[in-house]
């Protein structure tokens, strides 16, 4: 509708003076911290100094910045892969009336329901040495001695990532599911006449239609695991010795645990970077796919 | 309809529960281990079924926990005021109206929605540290309504799109005034939506950890899920009772999910194609 009636601001405006102060204007104001040499000392007494990109400079030569980047890639890539085969083999199998259907959908979403809080400090107690994985393979042989899942260097990043995985399954489930529902039926079926077996069905019906929605799937997914923080700081705080650490947790731990804010911001400046860029490069392809199909 | 296809259709019942239980096994261990002795949660293999049940340790919990109940709900009801009150209207205009400002603000509520959090809160904490907002209600409530209010307007929005323009049309040619059309028509009418946009935005600030973490240092004012992280991080956890405080802290949203496992799923997806 057209109207020019300057009283619709009075709707609009709110919303979007909301998200310039608390949304827009922290990304400029760390932007601004990200080039000063901030801590607590400068901060509270307003005496820090303008160091230009020396922020950067320390923080892409720090291994510990290193290590979380090749953390933050590791974690996304496997949760994001893992979580959409799981999410649509789940959406394929309910993508069929039986009973009980909404009752089993609505536990499916109990992941994303739980308090973050209360899962991570599940998987802190699941993957501890004396915790249920390892009691489970000590008590059946298949092991001698306890598996450090998040005690050691290598394995805790990936042990956050499989929590992380769980975490994620409603939402992939869910996205996947809504589309195949939008499916018509009878294609299955006059595939079943024609003889054709369930993965055929699945790669030439089900994988083409998809395709907008898988591509909405994982560019969502990816941009949500991106800045995942809340689990890895419950389960590990980004150690042992720092080695779990994703972008997010580094940031948080340079401010409130070292109070480097500075440097903390020129994380976060980076992080930023990543999930814009990231944003822009799948919005590209989606963008590409619409025009393709239609 | 046929007993055959009905066993059939029962069939996928049990397969469909198969992965459904895998999912929700944490949950059960967790209410089973408030009702364990330390020892007994540590016991190799664990106890399927808790070998002594005693409700000691879910009465300590609660007791423990009891004081930052109250904090929970200021601001998860807090939080969903404001987002509401922001978000409804934003809807309104964003869905039926072409404004010169239109673009730009949807543009930005979507930008703002995919933030991370620590980019967002980090830089707030220490703008709220010298406004003198720590250990307020009010800044917890204004960092997670930054993300909430996005969720909020484009759910509704994409409701509101759907209310037939005419209506609105309609009133306003008969003279009403927009604020008329919005408090009759528009809010009545997209009802569903705003309960849908309600109940994730609950979830949402109700489960929250890193606002809360950040801006809350104060004991009397922090929420059950930093009550529930004092446990975690002392020294020797006191995992059953931590189990029990976790079951009690994650019955609400629980219920919800349950109730209106529906809404959930079409919130999601509303905010996911939001085109």
């Amino acid at each position: 509708m057209k109207t020019s009636s300057y009283k619709l601001y009075f709707f609009l405006i709110p919303a979007l003076v909301y998200q310039l102060i608390f949304g827009i204007y922290p990304l400029i104001y760390n932007f601004i911290l990200s080039l000063k040499d901030v801590n607590l000392i400068t901060y509270m007494g307003g005496t820090s100094q303008w160091i230009g990109l020396s922020n950067y400079v320390q923080t892409l030569k720090d291994t510990v910045f290193q290590r979380a980047f090749f953390n933050t890639l590791v974690f996304t890539g496997l949760s994001l892969s893992f979580q959409f085969i799981i999410g649509f083999l789940l959406a394929l199998l309910f993508n069929r009336s039986f009973p009980l259907k909404g009752l089993l959908q609505s536990l499916i979403m109990v992941p994303w329901v739980l308090p973050i809080i209360v899962s991570g400090s599940f998987f802190r107690w699941f993957f501890s040495d004396r915790g249920m994985v390892n009691g489970f393979l000590l008590s059946r042989g298949l092991i001698d001695k306890p598996i450090p899942w998040i005690t050691s260097q290598i394995l805790p990043i990936f042990s956050v990532t499989m929590a992380n995985i769980w975490l994620g399954i409603p939402f992939s489930f869910v996205l996947l599911y809504t589309g195949l529902r939008a499916i018509p039926l009878e294609l299955f079926e006059s595939a079943d006449i024609d003889g054709a077996n369930w993965g055929q069905k699945v790669l030439f019906i089900a994988v083409p239609l998809l395709k907008p929605v898988i591509i909405t799937t994982l560019t969502l997914g990816c941009i949500l695991t991106v800045k995942v923080f809340d689990l890895v700081w419950i389960i590990t705080k980004g150690g042992p010795g720092e080695v779990s650490h994703l972008l997010s947790t580094l940031s948080y731990s340079l401010a409130f645990d070292k109070f480097q804010f500075g440097k903390a911001s020129s994380v976060l400046v980076i992080m930023l970077l990543l999930t814009i860029g990231l944003t822009i490069f799948l919005n590209l392809i989606r963008a590409k796919e619409e025009s393709s199909i239609g | 309809m046929g007993k055959k296809r009905r066993a059939k259709e029962w069939k996928w019942t049990l397969i469909a529960l198969i992965p459904t239980v895998i999912i929700i096994l944490p949950v059960y261990f967790i209410a089973i281990g408030g009702f364990q002795t330390v020892a007994e949660i540590f016991h190799r293999p664990a106890y399927w079924f808790p070998p002594h049940s005693t409700l000691e340790f879910y009465n300590d919990a609660w007791v423990t926990l009891l004081p930052y109940l109250k904090n929970s709900l200021i601001m998860a009801l807090g939080n969903l005021a404001l987002t509401l009150v922001v978000a409804v209207p934003a809807a309104f205009a964003l869905a039926k109206f072409r404004l010169k400002l239109g673009k730009p603000t949807f543009f930005i509520l979507a930008f703002t929605q995919i933030l991370p959090a620590t980019a967002v809160i980090i830089p707030l904490s220490l703008m709220f540290t010298k406004l003198k907002l720590i250990n307020n209600y009010f800044s917890v409530i204004l960092g997670i309504a930054v993300f909430t209010i996005p969720f909020a307007t484009i759910i509704i929005r994409a409701y509101i799109q759907g209310i037939p323009t005419g209506l609105i049309e309609a009133a306003l040619i008969d003279g009403a005034s927009l604020f008329r059309v919005f408090r009759s028509i528009i809010v009545p009418l997209s009802s569903p939506a705003i309960a849908t946009a309600g109940i994730l935005t609950l979830i949402m600030a109700w489960g929250d950890f890193i606002v809360s973490l950040t801006f809350l240092k104060d004991q009397t004012v922090q929420p059950m899920s930093i009550g529930l992280y004092h446990f975690v991080a002392q020294y020797g956890v006191e995992w059953n009772k931590l189990m029990a405080g976790s079951m009690i802290f994650a019955v609400p949203p629980l219920i919800v999910a349950l109730l209106a496992g529906k809404s959930i799923v079409t919130g999601l997806t509303a905010g996911a194609f939001k085109e």
